[in-house]
């Protein structure tokens, strides 16, 4: 349960229509901002950061990206789950030279290094879990969305039982 | 028995970085190498290179460094993992031999 606190209603943005990366952060960002959330450079700063440290994970049939940026332009963390009903390309975080096309975001706003390791692993188990990612993309409310992000396990890191 | 310092660095040195420090944590106690962990921003990485033994890093590598960096997005991705605990342990172990 521990990203339950983490969904606000406000930020998750359902079978947006967006027509890029600019487009996407400004929407995630007017929410934030208004809730105060954020400090007002984050749109600034999550552009340049995306610009020069690109968040697009390939993966399976479905890409992701997790676009995110510095702490202290983060005053109360989030994720913001953005779906879109058309893919937005955004460019690998390997290589910024391939593009991929995504169709879900998920918009960190974080400002604890390590403390939520936890929220962190249960993330990943999500990206890495097609099955979820399907479900997410179908995801029509709230309650799908904390649904999906209820039933997840901590990811298997080694040590770890 | 020589201490190592692996520095795992993101852009913000706070999202993907954090799964990463774990799990190359956990990797490293499992194999029995004494390391320290180090979680920077990728930009710091320059600085802090200096008596440390290598980068993992899961952003882009904005320039090339003294000492070897890999890639991490395999453990954001969980694909080929297991591949890349071995070049990190291998990566450990060649500068032992150096």
């Amino acid at each position: 349960m521990t990203l339950q606190p983490f969904l606000k209603e406000e930020l998750l943005k359902l079978n947006s229509v967006c027509k890029d990366q600019a487009d996407i952060f400004e929407m995630v960002y007017k929410e934030a901002f208004g809730k105060g959330y954020v400090s007002e450079n984050f749109l600034t700063k999550i552009k340049e950061r995306e610009a020069s440290f690109p968040t697009g994970l390939k993966i399976g049939d479905y890409s992701v990206a997790i676009p995110h940026t510095d702490p202290e332009h983060v005053f109360e963390q989030f994720i913001s789950v953005v779906t879109l009903q058309k893919p937005v390309s955004f460019y690998l975080m390997d290589d910024n030279t391939k593009k991929v096309d995504v169709r879900i975001v998920l918009l960190l706003g974080l400002n604890q290094p390590h403390t939520q390791l936890t929220v962190l692993q249960e993330l990943m188990q999500i990206i890495q879990d097609q099955q979820k990612i399907e479900q997410l993309l179908h995801a029509e409310n709230q309650r799908d969305v904390q649904a999906i992000f209820t039933r997840v396990e901590k990811i298997s890191t080694k040590g770890e039982k | 028995m020589k201490k190592y310092t692996v520095l795992v660095a993101c852009g913000a040195g706070i999202a993907t970085s954090t799964v990463v420090c774990e799990r190359v944590e956990n990797l490293l106690k499992d194999n029995g190498i004494n390391a320290e962990v180090v979680q920077c921003k990728i930009a710091e990485v320059a600085s802090r290179q200096e008596g440390a033994d290598l980068i993992v890093s899961t952003t882009i590598l904005p320039t090339t460094y003294s000492i070897p960096a890999l890639s991490a997005t395999s453990y954001i991705t969980g694909i080929g993992m297991e591949a890349l605990d071995q070049k990190i342990i291998d990566a450990l172990n060649k500068t032992l031999a150096n």
